[in-house]
């Protein structure tokens, strides 16, 4: 009896031993902090394949990756619309007259987290040399790289560098490091959209001798200068520790973009002048089924979370704006996040049945159904049943989001019209029997189905045939994209969410070069759309370019190649003694080092 | 088994006959859908957002504003549509391959038939489906042709069997002595003398197939332009997180009062059918 009373006591002692020198190392090391040892319990609908910034192509894994990793720049944590922050760099880059010429000094000191990799396992500094060994990575066969379009065709030299295999030791003349802390891009033509390319985790900054050591493991065994280091990592979690060797830079509200008529009761303002990271530790679960996700947050397991549309109406108490019901805001804290994109339903125009057709007669015909369609769809309704009314729809390509955002714009573009539309399929001799049969294409998905019920039923409103409007569906989305970039897909709705906030991300979808199997499903193409964008993608942002942006949407708009748009918002919802202003866009990640966890002066909010 | 004794022997079944009530009142929906008569306007979306039962739409209304009472009488048309189908075309289809089987015992045909039979059965059922019909997806028969492909080994082992039993009945060795051809013989002698096996299995399988289209209808794998119940409960996996459980209820009740329908009904087929059921 004596032996079985002991064991369990000596396995208490040993795990309490093991905490003990866990919670230890993970102590916050500067002296920044009186606080106790803080956990941050995140929630995500999706995991990472990857934490290898070649192969941060999604939200998951830029999310991470950012957080991992050191890239150039980032956003101002506050500040909306988003504005460029060096993060690594020491501050913005110097640009040449031409636009050509890019240079960057990295901040001194920084080094990346120790791990065996390195000689006597204690990570090196970082160099202007390991930016350029990253960026070329994503050139890289080998790797499988899925970023290296980002500045494909658009750096000098590195194109062809590629093409002459690959090999590390041959320099780059457009990519180079002038000195330990000095990068130098030289560019083809002018990429105004450049340093935005270089906040996302694509561009984050890798050890080759970390590379080396792991391999096709790199994937999970992340090595770079981040805020945090990983600690564990699976298919259904994540945990972050931070990174004690991370540098010393105080918080600064004013420099953030902090605004404190909309941000004063988030509990940010004794956060100034703190050394970030706050959180010592970021557990992330992954958890695709909404109803899982809503439970584990309820429950308690969770910190944050991306409330389901289902749920809209147990938790909202208003729309507009939105606010928490009175029982969950004396818990949590909201914000209504407008996704950084839209969606749309692209006509394509390869399509004669309804796109472009060498019969100038039927090809004005077409045009006028097209313009029907678009005057028939009911955008409040849309809205209203699968945004909870609380996406913003717009018309044209240019999001709410992008600075260049028409706030003028006129209403009547997204205002159903169903006289207007019967009028001009009956003046252009569009009857039931002679309409073309609509295939509109979906992956198999009951929200993607009942969109498409809701479409039958718009046209139907104007007289369309219902078995004239036909589902086309594609067991996933993979294959559905693949049939609409073969152009095999009629009506092909898309989300797109912006790379970096910059119309030109949104405008390039109808650029015609782009066609499919380019980023332009819809196949548009249209000489002066064509010119204005040509002209405008080389220069920096001014009001003039911001006109061309818009008279390129209006050309768009008046060709009616596109049933466009809504941005959706989001509602996030997290803990009320959490001081932190998360944002789940692309470029949103960068938010963790931010999250202060014990937050007892954290105002009432601003709900 | 004659009609007469079969009718008499059912008579006396009063599950049975509830059963067989409750699937012609169903397949008189069906028909009447088929005709142009009901369920015409399941695809209208006239109401407002989940609105609860009421005059106007007797079950409610789900997230589009559609009558769910109107989508589920059509998807009673769906059901039959799918369980004549596939339930005719898979016993045909084992009954064929069963009865070669059965007669060419011990030969490379009966070989071929049995592994084929035996490859198919050795993969998990729903899961071989569910391939099958991923692998045929945007054809319009994809679902039919999975479940056609694999709904057939049951009905082809019990005719094999049968047909050995059969095969060494005097009447058939009377048939070969005359020299009749084999297909002949089984078409005309051998086969009709299954026919309790395959009435009892077209009700099996109707049963299985109105089940497996619900499943695969809710993977995304099923029904692709139209409605039926399996559509309905996949909708209503993102209604009841939000407490909206018309769709969930009314393709519930109506898929289990319908397999139940059937169910009984095809258990006193089996009892009409067995020999060692005696009526006094």
């Amino acid at each position: 009896m004596a032996t079985q009373k002991s064991k369990p006591v000596s396995i208490f002692l040993s795990l309490t031993l093991l905490l003990a020198s866990t919670a230890c190392d993970l102590q916050p090391e500067d002296g920044d902090s009186a606080n106790a040892f803080t956990t941050y319990r995140h929630s995500m609908d999706g995991a990472p394949s990857s934490l290898d910034p070649v192969h941060a192509s999604n939200i998951y894994s830029n999310f991470l990756v950012v957080n991992l990793f050191d890239t150039l720049y980032r956003y101002k944590y506050l500040a909306r619309p988003y504005q460029l922050e060096p993060n690594l760099a020491e501050g913005l880059p110097l640009i040449s007259a031409d636009g050509l010429i890019y240079t960057i000094r990295i901040k001194p000191g920084v080094h990346f987290i120790d791990d065996p990799s390195f000689p006597d396992s204690k990570g090196r500094a970082v160099r202007a040399e390991d930016f350029v060994y990253s960026i070329k990575r994503q050139f890289d066969p080998e790797m499988r790289a899925q970023g290296s379009w980002l500045w494909q065709g658009r750096i000098v030299g590195l194109d062809e560098w590629k093409k002459n295999g690959a090999d590390y030791g041959q320099e780059v003349s457009g990519l180079r490091a002038l000195d330990d802390r000095t990068i130098q891009i030289q560019l083809i033509a002018p990429f105004p959209q450049l340093t935005h390319t270089l906040v996302q985790g694509h561009s984050a900054i890798v050890p080759r001798e970390a590379v080396d050591h792991y391999g096709q493991e790199f994937a999970i065994h992340p090595v770079g200068s981040g805020p945090y280091r990983l600690q564990s990592f699976n298919n259904a979690s994540a945990v972050l520790v931070r990174n004690t060797r991370f540098r010393q830079e105080p918080f600064s509200l004013a420099a953030e973009g902090f605004d404190p008529a909309t941000q004063s009761g988030l509990g940010l303002e004794p956060l100034e002048g703190r050394m970030a990271p706050f959180t010592d530790r970021i557990e992330i679960e992954f958890i695709a089924e909404d109803a899982a996700r809503w439970n584990a947050f309820v429950a308690g397991e969770l910190d944050f979370v991306k409330v389901p549309v289902t749920q809209f109406d147990q938790v909202l108490a208003n729309r507009n704006p939105p606010s928490l019901v009175p029982l969950m805001a004396e818990k949590y804290r909201l914000i209504a996040n407008m996704e950084s994109g839209f969606v749309h339903t692209d006509f394509n125009m390869d399509d004669e049945r309804i796109g472009y057709h060498p019969d100038p007669d039927r090809d004005a015909r077409n045009k006028a159904l097209r313009c029907a369609i678009i005057k028939a769809f009911d955008w409040h309704k849309r809205n209203e049943i699968f945004y909870y009314g609380i996406g913003r729809v717009f018309a044209g390509i240019i999001p709410p989001v992008s600075p260049e955002f028409d706030t003028e714009q006129d209403q009547d573009l997204i205002s159903r019209d169903l006289d207007g539309a019967q009028e001009l399929l009956s003046s252009h001799g569009w009857n039931a029997s002679n309409l073309p049969v609509l295939e509109y294409g979906f992956a198999a998905g009951v929200t993607d189905r009942q969109m498409f019920e809701q479409f039958r039923s718009f046209m139907t409103d104007i007289g369309y045939p219902a078995e004239k409007i036909r589902p086309l569906t594609f067991a996933t989305y993979g294959d559905y994209a693949r049939a609409y970039l073969n152009r095999e897909v009629m009506l092909a709705t898309i989300g797109w969410t912006m790379d970096y906030p910059d119309a030109e991300n949104t405008i390039q979808l109808f650029f015609g070069p782009n066609a499919a199997p380019g980023t332009n499903s819809a196949n548009y193409n249209n000489t002066e759309f064509n010119r204005l964008y040509r002209a405008s993608s080389t220069m920096q942002p001014s009001p003039m370019r911001t006109a061309m942006y818009r008279n390129m949407n209006r050309i768009l708009i008046s060709d009616c190649a596109t049933i466009s748009g809504i941005s959706r918002t989001l509602i996030l919802v997290w803990n009320r003694d959490l001081a932190m202003l998360p944002d789940r866009s692309f470029v949103g990640g960068f938010f963790f080092r931010f999250v202060e966890t014990n937050a007892p002066s954290a105002g009432d909010g601003t709900d | 088994m004659g009609p007469g004794r079969l009718w008499s022997q059912l008579r006396n079944d009063r599950a049975g006959l509830a059963g067989l009530l409750i699937v012609s009142l169903f397949f008189l929906v069906a028909a009447g859908v088929w005709a142009g008569w009901l369920g015409q306007n399941w695809s209208a979306a006239n109401g407002g957002r989940w609105e609860s039962a009421s005059a106007e739409y007797w079950f409610g209304t789900n997230i589009l504003g559609q009558d769910i009472f109107q989508r589920s009488i059509y998807s009673i048309r769906t059901a039959f549509e799918i369980g004549l189908v596939v339930a005719l075309a898979s016993t045909v289809l084992g009954a064929i391959l069963g009865a070669l089987a059965g007669w060419y015992h011990g030969t490379w045909m009966d070989g071929a038939i049995l592994w084929l039979k035996g490859v198919l059965d050795s993969i998990p059922f729903y899961l071989l489906v569910a391939a099958v019909a991923f692998a045929l997806h945007g054809k319009p028969w994809a679902m039919h042709v999975a479940m056609i492909a694999t709904f057939w080994t049951t009905t082809g082992r019990l005719v094999r069997a049968e047909v050995m039993k059969i095969k060494s009945r005097e009447f058939i060795a009377a048939s070969q002595a005359i020299g009749l051809p084999d297909l002949l013989i089984l078409s005309r002698h051998v086969l009709p003398n299954t026919l309790h096996i395959l009435l009892i299995q077209v009700s099996i399988t109707f049963v299985a197939a109105i089940k497996t289209e619900v499943i695969l209808s809710f993977l995304g794998l099923g029904i692709q332009d139209g409605v039926s119940w399996g559509l309905m409960l996949a909708e209503s996996t993102q209604e009841v997180l939000a407490g909206h459980f018309n769709n969930f209820m009314a393709a519930s009740l109506m898929l289990f009062v319908l397999l139940l329908g059937f169910n009984l009904f095809a258990d006193a087929l089996q009892d009409a059918f067995d020999p060692k059921q005696v009526t006094l």
